[in-house]
């Protein structure tokens, strides 16, 4: 098909292709327009809405298919109907960390469970497929937007006040009166106007308008998630967004990374906090009803810059900046970042005191406490003995091939020793193996034996450091999108048509909420003494009821 | 002191539960009686009172805890509970609609007494809820609810209007099966309400999804139990016995709450044996029973409530649901989203607010099609409130 552009037949005025109705008075124009697309042909009057012109070429098909509605609407349930799948099971950051993802969803959950990780279900909010969903309701909000928006602005900007009678007519708001005089007619000009109507005159054709920024709700909405969806997606440019597990040992003070050296923080002090039971408050009911329950998470924390940061390989030279209670909710900030309590380890231990006893089990000099983390060579325990480390390790595997001690990690969990007691009695020093409930002498019938009194527990704050720059824009286009709702849900466009040619002839429109719209022409009217206005659809919908 | 307003809290939304109940009297008689305008007042009046007395219950509550009483099962539906009947205040304000009540306030006492089945009893707050955003989210999700409930209630009392008892239709059916889905929640709660009251509890010892021993409190004879739970006795100070309780033997992985499930499946037994029971005593179907309460509903405006509920609703449910949600998510779990099944859910609803206001704005659905979905919307709402926290054990279990 051709696109011409349209002559009215009624004021002669050439309007482009796909115009209903006629930009100038507002005659339709182009009767064939598919009604059964837009319900209210008022929306876009006197425009053409580019995707409701029958055009051929690919970018076009395109831009019709993000265009619509109907298929926008089928985007957003499949993204909703996606979501919903990924909440059937657990998603993989919920299942334990360090297991094989396939073995756990099939020992898990069966075959169910085996097709659902294999379908990629098991991550499924990062898959590609769903955000591509995302993208494209993304681009059917644009084109969509676009679309409407152009030819919206057009027919708001070019309004006349002149429109033909057929229009007065197909209004669902109409009043008619041939007795009224000019002098009636300006008191319901002044009463509109009162009510904030804006005015404007091309002779006996008046128009009067308010709450044109309604029509505009939608498209500002739809600007703030465009704003959350361009948010979301700036999350994988480095440097907007950085996620670390900070494992700070009480008493330790580590760098801070990321920060490239410059700041450094201090576990002063882990706190875990439970609630008192039996201590007579409202809550000893439900306290005994369960373990302890916890009631506070925190770390006191001493926050460093490192002053020496820039010169590559020099050792910190810390200065303190800020010191600060962590706790849930209540996080630590610097610059862009947030640090977060986020749990804690006491599995690992700071210190083990032991001492060394004789054959009858009598104690021979001092205790001594291996500092776990930094241990000494010797510990001297009296006058003529001391003990030699000879071998250590924090967490304890295997002996090696050439008799030394493996350790799995640096951790303490499980260390064992290899101590050597030289004491001016014995001929040759005594060297035995300490684990955890074990001890194995290496050299025969030892005289003296080293054994275990006590040990420290290391506990340990694990932190989350944050930097999110993406959060704040995100926030942003929320703000805009909510404000959008509003402006669109309850600011309503009014507009009223007076002709004053021939008495009175009044047609009035709305996007929403005719009983308002009614209510506020009929008390005008009303007090001016002319009679209701005649509400179409309410005629009809008394014809049902009688029916 | 804290004791004495706890104990106030309690009694206020005792008796505002049976002042609802009562008010129900009045409301069914202003529909058909000659006394209509004083009895709708009366009715109105009741509901007042009981609105004021749930407030007296939150207030207290919230003076013997020294938090918001919104932070466990219990309190978070007690809140939407209180909430739909504040919708109907507000829904009644603008439009005196009687019939409305009559829909409304059995759905809050059910909810109310469902909440109750799970712990009434007040618990100090765990760090992550230690938060001003937990009085903040939760009232602006929970109104936004009653407000969205609204929607549906306009809906249901279209639906009930506007299809023909004696009509032979997929749409007759889908009523129907409405009618169904809420004998079943009344068997659920009558059902669960007897079996406590009657002291019938099995205890299961079971390993938890974190590897800790727990214990699964069935009230109804297990049909579905967790995978290697053993029968026990309670003894007292967390010592426990072997025993031997029924136990059908299907069971099922600690991430799925299998004593919910097993309730769940009890309820549908029970509930459809009920409707069972009461299609053969009035020998028709259920909702041509319900129908002559819509009689007198004039359809438009229940169109108008139901869309302008929701144009009300969805903007506050983006507020709280989401914004201030995500505001307090970052703050405690350092992540303003993270997919969350209770998150994903508020989304979902999200959405369908989204497709139900483009449907109806741009594509013209209006009147039953919309009707329909106003439904649908509050069936999401209670799947998000209450499968989601029984069944599944996310980050949000607590409420």
């Amino acid at each position: 098909m051709e696109l011409k552009e349209i002559k009215c037949p009624h004021c002669g005025h050439v309007n482009p292709p796909g115009t209903q109705l006629c930009q100038s008075c507002g005659l339709m124009i182009n009767e064939d327009y598919d009604k059964n697309k837009i319900k209210d042909v008022m929306r876009y009057d006197g425009s053409a809405v580019r995707s409701k012109v029958k055009s051929q070429s690919i970018f076009d098909k395109i831009w019709i298919f993000f265009t619509s509605i109907r298929n926008g609407v089928i985007i957003i349930a499949l993204i909703a109907i996606a979501a919903s799948i990924g909440t059937i099971l657990p998603q993989q950051y919920f299942i334990p960390i360090g297991v094989d993802p396939e073995t756990y969803y099939s020992d898990n959950y069966g075959t169910f469970g085996l097709i659902y990780y294999k379908f990629g279900f098991h991550n499924l909010y990062s898959s590609w497929w769903f955000v591509l969903l995302n993208a494209m309701l993304a681009l059917s909000i644009i084109a969509a937007s676009v679309d409407r928006g152009v030819p919206l602005y057009k027919s708001l900007k070019n309004q006349r006040a002149k429109k033909h009678p057929s229009f007065f007519k197909r209004q669902r708001i109409t009043l008619n009166s041939e007795t009224a005089d000019s002098e009636d007619v300006n008191k319901i000009i002044d009463g509109l106007k009162s009510k904030r109507y804006k005015l404007t005159e091309e002779g006996p054709h008046l128009l009067f308008e308010k709450g044109r920024l309604s029509r505009w709700g939608p498209y500002i909405n739809h600007t703030g998630l465009i704003i959350i969806l361009i948010g979301s997606m700036l999350r994988f440019f480095p440097g907007m967004y950085i996620d670390e597990i900070l494992y700070v040992p009480e008493g330790e003070t580590v760098e801070v990374p990321t920060t490239d050296n410059k700041y450094y923080i201090k576990n002063e002090k882990f706190i875990l906090d439970t609630y008192e039971k039996d201590s007579g408050s409202v809550f000893d009911k439900s306290l005994a009803m369960q373990g302890d329950l916890a009631s506070n998470y925190q770390t006191n924390i001493t926050f460093y810059e490192n002053l020496s940061s820039d010169v590559v390989g020099s050792e910190p030279d810390l200065k303190e900046i800020d010191t600060d209670e962590i706790r849930v909710n209540h996080p630590f900030k610097f610059e862009n970042y947030d640090i977060y309590q986020s749990s804690f380890d006491n599995s690992s231990m700071k210190s083990m005191t032991f001492k060394l006893v004789d054959k009858n089990d009598k104690q021979v000099g001092e205790e001594f406490t291996v500092d776990l983390k930094d241990p000494e060579s010797t510990y001297e325990i009296d006058e003529q003995t001391n003990i030699e480390l000879r071998a250590y390790a924090p967490d304890f595997q295997e002996i090696g091939e050439r008799g030394e001690l493996i350790s799995q990690s640096p951790v303490a969990r499980n260390p064992a020793f290899v101590f050597q007691v030289n004491n001016d009695s014995l001929t040759t020093p005594e060297i035995s193996l300490l684990q955890i409930q074990n001890t194995d002498e290496i050299t025969p019938n030892n005289e003296y034996k080293v054994k275990f009194v006590s040990m420290e527990n290391q506990i340990a704050t694990v932190l989350t450091l944050k930097k999110d720059l993406t959060m704040h824009l995100i926030a942003v286009g929320f703000i805009i999108f909510l404000i959008g709702v509003f402006i669109g849900s309850y600011i309503n466009h009014r507009r009223i048509w007076i002709n004053k040619e021939n008495g009175l002839s009044l047609a009035a429109h709305t996007n929403k909420n005719y009983y308002g719209l009614k209510k506020e022409l009929n008390s005008v009217l009303n007090e001016n003494g002319f009679d209701f206005v005649n509400d179409k659809d309410e005629a009809e919908h008394d014809d049902r009821m009688k029916g | 002191m804290q004791h004495t307003f706890l104990q106030i809290s309690n009694t206020s939304i005792f008796i505002a539960f049976i002042l609802l109940l009562i008010a129900l009297v009045p409301l069914a008689l202003s529909i058909r009686s000659k006394h209509e305008e004083r009895n709708s007042k009366i009715a109105v009046g009741i509901v007042i009172v009981a609105f004021i007395l749930e407030l007296v219950y939150f207030a207290f509550r919230w003076a013997a805890t020294g938090h918001a009483p919104v932070s466990n099962l219990f309190e978070f539906i007690a809140m939407f509970s209180i909430m739909l009947i504040a919708g109907y205040l507000i829904t009644y304000v603008y439009y005196k609609t009687k019939v409305f009540g009559l829909f409304a306030i059995p759905i809050s006492l059910i909810l109310l007494g469902y909440g109750s089945i799970f712990s009434t009893d007040v618990a100090p707050l765990i760090p992550a809820l230690q938060s001003n955003w937990l009085f903040i989210h939760v009232t602006t999700v929970t109104l936004s609810y009653g407000i969205l409930s609204m929607s549906a209630v306009a809906g249901f009392i279209y639906l009930l209007k506007i299809i023909p008892a004696d009509e032979k239709s997929l749409r007759a059916r889908m009523l129907e099966f409405l009618m169904w889905n809420i004998v079943v929640v009344f068997a659920f709660i009558i059902s669960i309400s007897v079996m406590r009251g009657i002291g019938y509890q099995n205890d299961f010892l079971y390993v938890d999804q974190t590897g800790n021993n727990a214990i699964a409190e069935y009230h109804l004879p297990s049909l579905i139990n967790y995978n290697d739970a053993q029968a026990v006795n309670h003894l007292g100070d967390n010592q426990y016995e072997a025993a031997d309780h029924f136990n059908l033997g299907i069971s099922l992985p600690p991430i799925i709450k299998a004593h919910s499930l097993n309730t769940v499946v009890w309820s549908i037994i029970l509930g459809t044996v009920l409707y069972g029971i009461l299609r053969l005593g009035f020998r028709r179907r259920l909702y041509t029973v319900v129908k002559p309460l819509a009689k007198s509903a004039d359809l438009n405006l229940m169109d108008d409530i139901g869309y302008r509920s929701v144009i009300i609703g969805y903007p506050l449910f983006a507020l709280g649901g989401l914004f201030f949600a995500a505001i307090w998510a970052q703050e405690a779990w350092s992540r303003f989203w993270g997919w969350d099944p209770k998150e994903t859910w508020a989304f979902i609803t999200f959405m369908f607010y989204t497709i139900f206001l483009h449907l109806r704005l741009n594509i013209g659905y209006e009147g039953e099609k919309s009707a329909w979905l106003a439904v649908i919307g509050f069936l999401i709402i209670l799947f998000n409130m209450i499968a989601i926290n029984l069944i599944v054990a996310g980050l949000h279990s607590y409420a």
